[in-house]
C-alpha cells in the first residue's frame, strides 16, 4: 500500500491534501443537491472556467506557482485573485440572465458560454505574457502536492461559511429550489437567494480548484447530489447520501491517486462517476418491473 | 367593514404616455395600450369573488399588482390596509399559481412543502410552534390531502398537487386566498369537486377567496359576486346577473381588439350543446357568448392538455 507509506513517511507533504479533500468534498456535497435540482451544473462550469482569467492575472503578478512549499501569503493572494475573478463572472452571468432584467435577450446558457470561452482565452494570453507562465496541467487537473496547510485553512473557513449561510437561509433556498415562480409571492426574495447561491457555488468551486483542478472542480458540485437524488426521494437521506458519496469519492480517488500516481482530480471524478453509474444501475434495475407494469 | 382588498381607480400600462406625447392620436394609441383602466372594486371580508375575463383582459396584471410583484400603477391598491408588497411580505395573501412550475423531483414530502410556506418568514433559528404545526395539518386536512402528508410531492397526480398548493397557500394564515385560473385542465367532475372544496375552505377558515378565471363555470359555481374584467370593469354582480348581454360586452371587447368590431352571432345549436352541456349557467343553451369570443374554444384546447404532470 503506497497510500499508507506516503502518509506515514511524509505526512507534511500528503496529509494537507487529504484533509482539504474531505473539507472540499463535504462543502460541495450539500451544494450539489441544489445544483442538481436547479440545473446549475453549467453555471458551475462557467464559474470554474473564469478561473483561467484569474490565473492569468495571478501569473502577471508572479503569483501563479502551483508547486509545494509556496508562502502562505502567495497562496492566499492567488486564491483572492482567482476568487475575485470567478465572483465577477458569476455575478455577471447572474445579472445578464436574472429575472429582474425582464425578458432579457440573453439566456443564462448563452451568457455562461460567452464568459467561459472569454476568460479561458484571456487566461491563456495573460499566462503566456507573464515571465513564469502557468503550469496549466496542475491547474487543470489538480495537485495534491500543491495543497498545503494554508489551503486547508482556506477550505475550512470557506466550508464553514457555506454551511452557516445554508443554515441561515435554508428555508428561502429550499423554497426557491422547489418553486421559484411562486416563491416571490410567498415573500422569498428570489433575486437575493439567486445571488447568494451563485456566491456559494463560487466559493466552493474556487476552494475545490486547487485540489481537483479547474476542469474537474465542478464535478464535485454535480455528481454527489445527482447520485443521492437517485437513491432517495426524502430530504434528510438525500443530504446524508450526498455527503457520504462525496467523501467516498474523495477517499477512493485519493487512494487511486497515491497508488497509481495519477492526478487526484481525475481520480476523484472517476470514482464519483463510478458511484453515480452504480446508483443508476441499482435504481434502474430495481424500478424496471414497476415501470413495465 | 374594511375591505380585504380595495382597488381605487387602478390603471396600469406597461408604457405610460409621458409629457412629450402631446398630440391626440399618440395619446389615444397609448390609451389603448393600457392594460387596466380605472378599476374600482372592494373585496369584502369572507366573500368569494370571481373575476371573469378573457385572455389579455388584464386578469394576470391585476393579480400581480395585488401581490405587489408589479409596480407602477395609478390609483390605489390596499390589501388589509397595507400596500401590496407589505401585505405579501407579512403573509396576508395566499397565492395559488395557475401553472404548477415547481420542481416535482425535489426530495420533499407533502408535509414539508406546506411547512415550508408556514415557516418562511420565521427567523432562521426558530422552528414552527406546536400550534403552527397543528395549523399545517389542518390545512392539509381541509383540502383533503391529510392522507398524503408523508408522500413525496413527485408521487402525486396533478389534481393532488393542486390541493397541496392550496394547503401551502393557506399555511401562512392569509386573510385572502388568490387563485389564478384554478380549473384549467380539470374535467367537469373535478371542477364540481373544486367548487365544493372552496366552499368548505370558507366554511372552515372564513378566508376571503378571489378566483380569477376566463372560464365561466369556474367563476359562476359558488361565487357570491362576479366582477367582469376586460381592461376595465364591465359588471359587478352576483352570478345570476351574468346575462348574455353582460358576457357579450365583456368578451366582445377581446374579439374587437383582435378582429375589429365583430357582432355576436349564435353558433349552430349542436356545437353550442356540445360546449355547454355541463354549464352552470341557467340559460346556457342560448348563450352564444362563449364561442363568439373565441375564448371558450381556446380554453378547451388548454383543457385537453394534461396539467403539469410530475416530470419523472
Amino acid at each position: 500500500m503506497k497510500t499508507l507509506e506516503y502518509l506515514l513517511e511524509s505526512p507534511e507533504l500528503y496529509l494537507p491534501g487529504c484533509v482539504a479533500g474531505v473539507l472540499v468534498g463535504a462543502t460541495c456535497a450539500l451544494l450539489s443537491v441544489i445544483v442538481s435540482l436547479k440545473r446549475l451544473a453549467f453555471i458551475g462550469q462557467g464559474i470554474s472556467h473564469a478561473a483561467f482569467g484569474g490565473m492569468g492575472f495571478a501569473a502577471i503578478a508572479g503569483l501563479a506557482t502551483m508547486s509545494s512549499g509556496i508562502a502562505a501569503t502567495t497562496s492566499i493572494a492567488q486564491f483572492g485573485i482567482v476568487f475575485s475573478f470567478c465572483i465577477a463572472a458569476a455575478l455577471l452571468v447572474g445579472l445578464v440572465s436574472g429575472r429582474r432584467s425582464g425578458r432579457s435577450r440573453t439566456h443564462a446558457d448563452t451568457a455562461i458560454g460567452v464568459v467561459l470561452v472569454a476568460s479561458m482565452a484571456l487566461g491563456s494570453i495573460l499566462g503566456s505574457m507573464s515571465r513564469g507562465g502557468v503550469i496549466w496541467e496542475s491547474f487543470l487537473f489538480g495537485s495534491l502536492l500543491a495543497t498545503g496547510w494554508t489551503e486547508v485553512g482556506l477550505a475550512a473557513i470557506c466550508g464553514t461559511g457555506v454551511l452557516l449561510t445554508l443554515l441561515a437561509l435554508r428555508r428561502q433556498i429550499m423554497f426557491w429550489t422547489f418553486d421559484e415562480p411562486a416563491a416571490e409571492a410567498f415573500g422569498v426574495d428570489c433575486e437575493r437567494v439567486r445571488v447568494v447561491v451563485l456566491i456559494l457555488l463560487t466559493v466552493a468551486t474556487v476552494t475545490a480548484m486547487k485540489l481537483a483542478g479547474v476542469v474537474l472542480a465542478t464535478a464535485l458540485l454535480v455528481l454527489p447530489g445527482a447520485t443521492a437524488l437517485r437513491l432517495s426521494s426524502r430530504l434528510a437521506p438525500v443530504l446524508v447520501w450526498s455527503l457520504m458519496i462525496a467523501l467516498a469519492g474523495v477517499a477512493i480517488g485519493m487512494v487511486l491517486s497515491f497508488e497509481l500516481n495519477w492526478a487526484p482530480g481525475s481520480c476523484i471524478v472517476l470514482a464519483l462517476t463510478a458511484l453515480f453509474a452504480g446508483s443508476w444501475l441499482i435504481t434502474s434495475t430495481g424500478s424496471a418491473p414497476a415501470q413495465r407494469a | 367593514m374594511q375591505p380585504v382588498i380595495s382597488y381605487q381607480s387602478v390603471s396600469f400600462s406597461y408604457q405610460w404616455p409621458d409629457a412629450s406625447v402631446q398630440d391626440a392620436a399618440g395619446r389615444e394609441s397609448l390609451e389603448r395600450a393600457m392594460v387596466l383602466r380605472d378599476v374600482t372594486l372592494d373585496v369584502l371580508p369572507g366573500e368569494r369573488l370571481g373575476i371573469l375575463g378573457p385572455n389579455g383582459g388584464g386578469k394576470s396584471t391585476l393579480l400581480k399588482l395585488t401581490l405587489g410583484l408589479l409596480q407602477g400603477h395609478k390609483g390605489q391598491i390596499l390589501v388589509c390596509g397595507m400596500p401590496p408588497r407589505e401585505a405579501r411580505r407579512a403573509g396576508r395573501i395566499g397565492y395559488v399559481p395557475q401553472k404548477i412550475e415547481a420542481e416535482l423531483g425535489s426530495p420533499l414530502t407533502v408535509l414539508q412543502v406546506v411547512r415550508m410556506a408556514a415557516s418562511i418568514s420565521l427567523p432562521a433559528w426558530k422552528g414552527l410552534s406546536a400550534e403552527a404545526n397543528k395549523h399545517v395539518l389542518e390545512c392539509l386536512n381541509v383540502v383533503g390531502a391529510a392522507a398524503l402528508a408523508d408522500r413525496s410531492i413527485g408521487e402525486l397526480s396533478g389534481g393532488q398537487v393542486q390541493r397541496v398548493m392550496i394547503a401551502r397557500a393557506l399555511a401562512p394564515r392569509p386573510a385572502v386566498l388568490l387563485l389564478d385560473e384554478p380549473t384549467v385542465g380539470i374535467d367537469v367532475v373535478g371542477q364540481q369537486q373544486f367548487a365544493e372544496l372552496l366552499s368548505s375552505l370558507r366554511a372552515w377558515l372564513g378566508v376571503t377567496i378571489v378566483v380569477v378565471s376566463h372560464d365561466l363555470r369556474t367563476v359562476a359555481a359558488g361565487c357570491d359576486r362576479v366582477a367582469c374584467l376586460s381592461r376595465t370593469l364591465h359588471a359587478h354582480t352576483d352570478p345570476r346577473g351574468l346575462t348574455p348581454e353582460v358576457l357579450g360586452e365583456v368578451f366582445r371587447h377581446d374579439v374587437a381588439a383582435i378582429f375589429g368590431d365583430v357582432h355576436v352571432h349564435a353558433h349552430p345549436a349542436s356545437e353550442c350543446a356540445h360546449h355547454h352541456d355541463a354549464n352552470h349557467m341557467h340559460d346556457a343553451k342560448h348563450t352564444p357568448v362563449l364561442n363568439v369570443a373565441g375564448e371558450q374554444l381556446e380554453s378547451r384546447a388548454a383543457t385537453d392538455r394534461p396539467r403539469g404532470e410530475p416530470g419523472r
